[in-house]
């Protein structure tokens, strides 16, 4: 899987957690029957917010919320679902299971790869990221992605760049 | 023997009306009808009708739903559990997602039900996290069953209490597993735990625990409502009721198909789905989820969807998701692609599947860039074999079982592909 995902900047600050955030992860506490069953939903909350999950933000679960930083990471490193890097403005999650990839779930992968490389060639970061990820469970629309949570069904190769490109003019604001 | 050829709509029955998913529109069609004369039943008499109705597990282990009930201790006071297995996520399967788009006050009621049936009072819908909209039709029909009644300290002025809370899995295909799921739920790592004890023992914290499917959980309303003889005038007399069938590939109709149990399969693809695309084979079918033996073009001919026909012909109905796989698919492709979802998805605590799924990727990767060997077939199949009934759960068998059958059915194309080192 990681073939696919793109360059990562590690040395990307961690973004400070907001008074709704924090609000959020206090109601998780008390929610379940147990505070460790606050841990998925405190980093789902976490990476929605911020885009992704940083060191110093299991810290801070740790030390102000009182979820233990081992359980935490325990949690963070398991799920795949969790983030532990800056993602590119639209991450998109693309299907490779049985058949989306019998539907040509990989040619329009390598087609998106290319996308991003073309922005890299001219020294520039691409909008795109992309990963990978195992069966979406919407074979009735394979090929299937996400583009962060908007789900896209019947992706082809040649709908593939009119797609990209209402999400590239979001970003530039045209 | 009952009606294998009538559909009846039991889970799928607010498909495409005008505001489905409301509450109004499932109380108007007589919606918490079943919850209703569930009260008036004892909750023994309800698990009796569920076990009568013949309803089985419809997450993909097909175990009969009343007696899984009824090993729940009657007489423990203390907590108990009823959780929605909402973590759809066997490749290929997509009808947890339509029952809950369909209408989500189903899914509420029938875990009332069973609430009701084993003395729980909480229950939780595990759902993955990447169903974003679905995930919203369930918190607000929770809310609105909260608003009406139907959820609460006193349900329906009866004084029965039961709460239901979401919670949302993190993209591990694990947590479909029951353990798992509750591993996961607890806030943990989603490693399954061993059984016995089974979670109607010691499940969620310790406690009695009742982990249903959606589908399963969903048709319960109906069954209350219509009684368990009505029940078993549909399907067939050891799988009765209808089945959600997953239909994917090249087919015109794609789709969700709710069909009584015993349904032929060439009716599903030929008739209601309208046949395969034009230019287009049939070359084999994946019946019951990728975890399901692959069956040939040729083993289809005759099949009926039941969970015995399917076993009969060596795979398994499993979710109810058939994968039509046509002549435009490389077999070294879709073995490729399997291996290395059940890689990623072993959750590593056994030896045998975590580095049993390993070997079986590298041996792919190496078949896929040109550097196969000619005796990787059977390498293949026998780390399968050393891979069966050796682990805490069953993904390492999800594993074994399609390697081993495609491995066999499929021995000579992908042998040509090893000996051209790429697709004739």
């Amino acid at each position: 899987m990681s073939e696919h995902n793109h360059k990562l900047n590690s040395n990307e600050p961690a973004p400070a957690f907001t008074p709704a955030l924090r609000k959020q992860i206090e109601s998780f506490l008390t929610r379940y029957e147990t505070k460790r069953s606050a841990i998925l939903p405190a980093l789902h909350a976490i990476q929605d917010e911020l885009g992704w999950i940083a060191d110093e933000h299991v810290e801070i679960l740790d030390k102000e919320f009182g979820l233990h930083r081992v359980q935490v990471r325990e949690a963070l490193t398991f799920y795949s679902a969790y983030r532990q890097k800056k993602p590119r403005p639209y991450h998109i999650q693309f299907c490779n299971n049985i058949v989306c990839c019998m539907l040509g779930a990989n040619e329009v992968i390598d087609k998106i790869k290319g996308h991003i490389k073309k922005f890299e060639e001219k020294g520039k970061e691409s909008p795109f990221g992309v990963e990978g990820v195992p069966c979406m469970c919407v074979c009735d629309g394979a090929p299937a992605m996400l583009v962060n949570k908007d789900r896209h069904l019947k992706v082809t190769k040649e709908n593939i760049d009119s797609i990209l490109e209402k999400y590239a003019s979001l970003k530039s604001g045209v | 023997m009952g009606d294998t050829l009538t559909k009846v709509k039991i889970t799928t029955a607010f498909e495409g009306k005008p505001n489905a998913r409301a509450l109004k529109t499932y109380v108007d069609n007589g919606g918490y009808a079943g919850l209703k004369k569930a009260f008036t039943m004892q909750p023994g008499q309800v698990i009796d009708e569920v076990k009568a109705a013949g309803l089985r597990g419809r997450g993909g282990a097909g175990f009969p739903t009343g007696m899984k009930w009824s090993f729940v201790p009657k007489d423990d006071k203390g907590p108990k559990y009823i959780i929605c297995n909402n973590d759809e996520s066997e490749p290929g399967t997509f009808k947890d997602r339509y029952i809950t788009e369909c209408n989500p006050h189903m899914i509420l009621e029938g875990m009332i039900i069973a609430g009701f049936a084993i003395g729980a009072n909480k229950g939780y819908i595990y759902t993955r996290y990447d169903f974003f909209e679905e995930i919203k039709w369930l918190e607000t029909a929770i809310r609105e069953a909260y608003d009406a009644g139907f959820l609460g300290d006193n349900i329906l002025g009866t004084g029965f209490k039961f709460h239901i809370d979401h919670y949302a899995g993190a993209g591990a295909y694990i947590c479909g597993e029951e353990t798992g799921l509750l591993s996961s739920l607890e806030g943990k790592k989603g490693q399954p735990k061993l059984k016995p004890p089974f979670p109607a023992i010691s499940g969620y914290l310790h406690r009695p625990t009742i982990v249903n499917n959606t589908e399963t959980l969903a048709a319960v309303p109906w069954i209350i409502n219509h009684g368990a003889a009505a029940h078993k005038t549909m399907g067939t007399e050891k799988s009765p009721g209808t089945k959600l069938f997953c239909l994917s590939g090249r087919v015109k109709r794609p789709g969700v198909y709710e069909l009584p149990l015993g349904y032929p399969i060439e009716k599903l693809i030929n008739e209601d789905a309208g046949g395969m695309l034009p230019g287009y084979n049939i070359k084999a079918c994946i019946p019951g989820g990728s975890s399901a033996p692959i069956l040939t073009a040729e083993e289809l001919k005759g099949l009926t969807l039941d969970y015995e026909a399917i076993a009969a012909k060596g795979s398994m109905l499993g979710s109810g998701a058939i994968m039509i796989i046509d002549d435009s698919m490389s077999m070294v492709e879709l073995l490729k692609v399997t291996v290395d979802f059940y890689h990623h998805e072993s959750c590593g605590q056994c030896t045998p599947c975590r580095e049993g799924t390993g070997w079986l990727a590298n041996i792919m990767t190496g078949i896929m860039a040109g550097q196969g060997k000619k005796d990787d077939l059977q390498r293949m199949f026998e780390i399968s074999r050393n891979m069966e009934g050796k682990t805490i759960c069953a993904l390492s068998d999800a594993a074994a079982m399609p390697t081993k059958s495609i491995v066999t059915k499929f021995g000579a194309e992908i042998a040509d592909f090893i000996e051209r080192g790429k697709r004739a």
